[in-house]
């Protein structure tokens, strides 16, 4: 697909438009990524260390801008929204984290409800559905500790709670089951495709686990050297 | 289950910087508790000086000064008039010689207080016209005269003291400010994640604005309570030591000073409260350019 004949209206919850990145030195981290993810498509990101998969995860999330090129969001052209309005985007991303990124000072409750917190939701009408959440990826009993008495695992499932606690849109997985026993890793797994059945919810894992990407089938883009390996269009829900 | 603030509870950065502002508010108010303080006594004390003269008669004996106490009570807006004993007059030369170094046999002038209507004209003019018609040689020291210039100096320790209370204040601004910057460099991580999760900037500045509203309204209260302590410790000393009690500022706490104490933390909480928006939404503006 040509970026000439691009529609902003079109059905894409995703699409990458020629979109370069580089930091402070001269080379590219991303270069040239053209990328269209649809609505309710469940896709693999692999590559190897240094590739840019976490440049690119940061791109899709909005905590970074391209160098050049665009990013179109659930048909929104990302460079010309305002501040308030890249916020109203962000909160339709679930973003798990590959560091976690928990409040110390927070419950593993209060880590998870957090995106709706933000939201302005009030506390009792969500949660049941927080505790339910987190009863589900097996914290059940954790709810009540914070962070620094959790073990990597437990983080790591905090942090999938918190990403999915809103039902986002757009889920954004980096290296989800890298703490995890290959057990739980694939129940979260589970987790990840159901979402993407039941609620139609866009999902993009990047992972190194390649015995993951085979049992789960899904379409694969595979980013080497700051360049995605073809311009690829997936729309297949796996 | 109640659930806890997105800013950590506790930091020992907040507890320093309750200190500074704390010290900083205390500062702020005692300086103009005792601006104000000191301007109503010179007040008083002008308004005092302002009714009163002082006639000086050369080479005469008590009794043509009782003559000269009779003259100056006949003119119109005369309150009273009284010869000065001259042990008072000795006393007013202690300044000079102290009080044991008067010289003996040194001619002193006899001296006539005198107390008109405030603010009357001519009183003095009058009271010279008279003693001289009468034969008299005779000096009106008008005390007003000096009113002009206490007034004056009083003129330029009120701009002095106004001065140092806007300085505080703006010392308080800059230090709340560079604070929040580092309370907000230290918090990198919950405001990347708040960002990340979509809170407007708004929201991110209001946690920590109510954070250090707090703050500046508790150290603002600590700090002026300090004040009043500190003014009324000051103004007692000086008074158990001086002889003059009368020229030194009392403490009234009148509607003023009540005034200048409730204000004192509510503008502390409002500093606080500005300058933590202002340096948020600058340094959330300046981390998206960045990126």
């Amino acid at each position: 697909m040509s970026n000439l004949d691009f529609d902003p209206f079109d059905d894409v919850a995703v699409r990458l438009e020629a979109v370069t990145m580089r930091y402070d030195s001269p080379e590219d981290v991303l270069s040239d990524i053209n990328l269209v993810l649809k609505p309710g498509s469940f896709t693999f990101l692999t590559g190897a260390s240094g590739a840019g998969k976490t440049t690119l995860l940061k791109l899709l999330y909005l905590a970074l801008t391209p160098t050049q090129g665009d990013i179109v969001l659930f048909g929104q052209r990302t460079s010309l929204l305002s501040r308030d309005q890249l916020a109203a985007l962000r909160r339709r991303v679930g973003v798990v984290f590959q560091e976690f990124r928990l409040l110390d000072h927070l419950t593993a409750y209060e880590n998870a409800a957090l995106p709706l917190r933000v939201l302005g939701r009030k506390p009792a009408d969500y949660r049941e559905d927080v505790e339910d959440l987190l009863r589900w990826v097996g914290l059940g009993p954790r709810m009540n500790a914070r962070p620094p008495t959790l073990s990597g695992g437990e983080q790591q499932r905090v942090a999938i709670a918190r990403a999915l606690v809103s039902k986002p849109d757009l889920l954004i997985a980096d290296e989800p089951t890298g703490n995890v026993d290959p057990e739980m890793g694939a129940r979260l797994m589970r987790l990840f495709i159901e979402l993407n059945r039941r609620l139609g919810t866009t999902v993009l894992i990047a992972t190194h686990d390649l015995s993951l990407i085979r049992e789960f089938d899904a379409p694969l883009l595979r980013l080497s050297h700051g360049l995605l390996a073809r311009d690829v269009e997936f729309g297949a829900s796996a | 289950m109640k659930e806890g603030s997105l800013l950590p509870e506790n930091d020992a950065r907040e507890s320093a910087l309750f200190f500074v502002v704390c010290t900083l508010c205390f500062l702020a108010a005692l300086a103009a508790l005792t601006a104000k303080a000191t301007y109503g006594a010179a007040e008083g004390w002008t308004a005092e000086v302002e009714g009163e003269m002082t006639v000086r008669l050369r080479d005469v004996d008590r009794r043509a000064g009782d003559e000269a106490q009779r003259i100056i009570e006949a003119v119109p807006d005369v309150v009273s008039a009284r010869v000065m004993t001259p042990e008072e007059i000795e006393e007013l030369l202690v300044p000079t010689f102290g009080r044991t170094g008067f010289p003996a046999g040194l001619p002193l002038p006899l001296l006539i207080a005198v107390e008109n209507q405030p603010g009357a004209p001519d009183v003095s003019a009058n009271i010279a016209r008279r003693l001289a018609e009468e034969g008299f040689s005779a000096v009106v020291d008008e005390h007003a005269d000096w009113a002009g210039d206490v007034r004056r100096a009083l003129g330029v320790l009120r701009l002095a003291a106004l001065s140092a209370v806007a300085l505080l204040i703006a010392t308080a601004l800059a230090v709340i400010a560079f604070a929040t910057h580092a309370a907000l460099l230290a918090r990198r991580d919950i405001v990347e994640l708040l960002h990340l999760s979509g809170a407007r900037d708004r929201f991110i500045a209001a946690l920590f604005e109510r954070r250090f509203w707090m703050l500046g309204l508790r150290a603002g209260a600590v700090g002026a309570l300090a004040a009043l302590g500190g003014a009324a410790a000051m103004i007692f000393v000086a008074q158990s030591r001086g002889g003059r009690a009368n020229l030194l500022p009392q403490l009234s706490l009148d509607l003023m000073d009540i005034l200048i104490l409730v204000l004192t933390p509510i503008v502390a909480g409002f500093a606080a409260r500005l300058a933590t928006r202002f340096t948020v939404m600058r340094a959330l503006k300046g981390k998206d350019a960045a990126a």
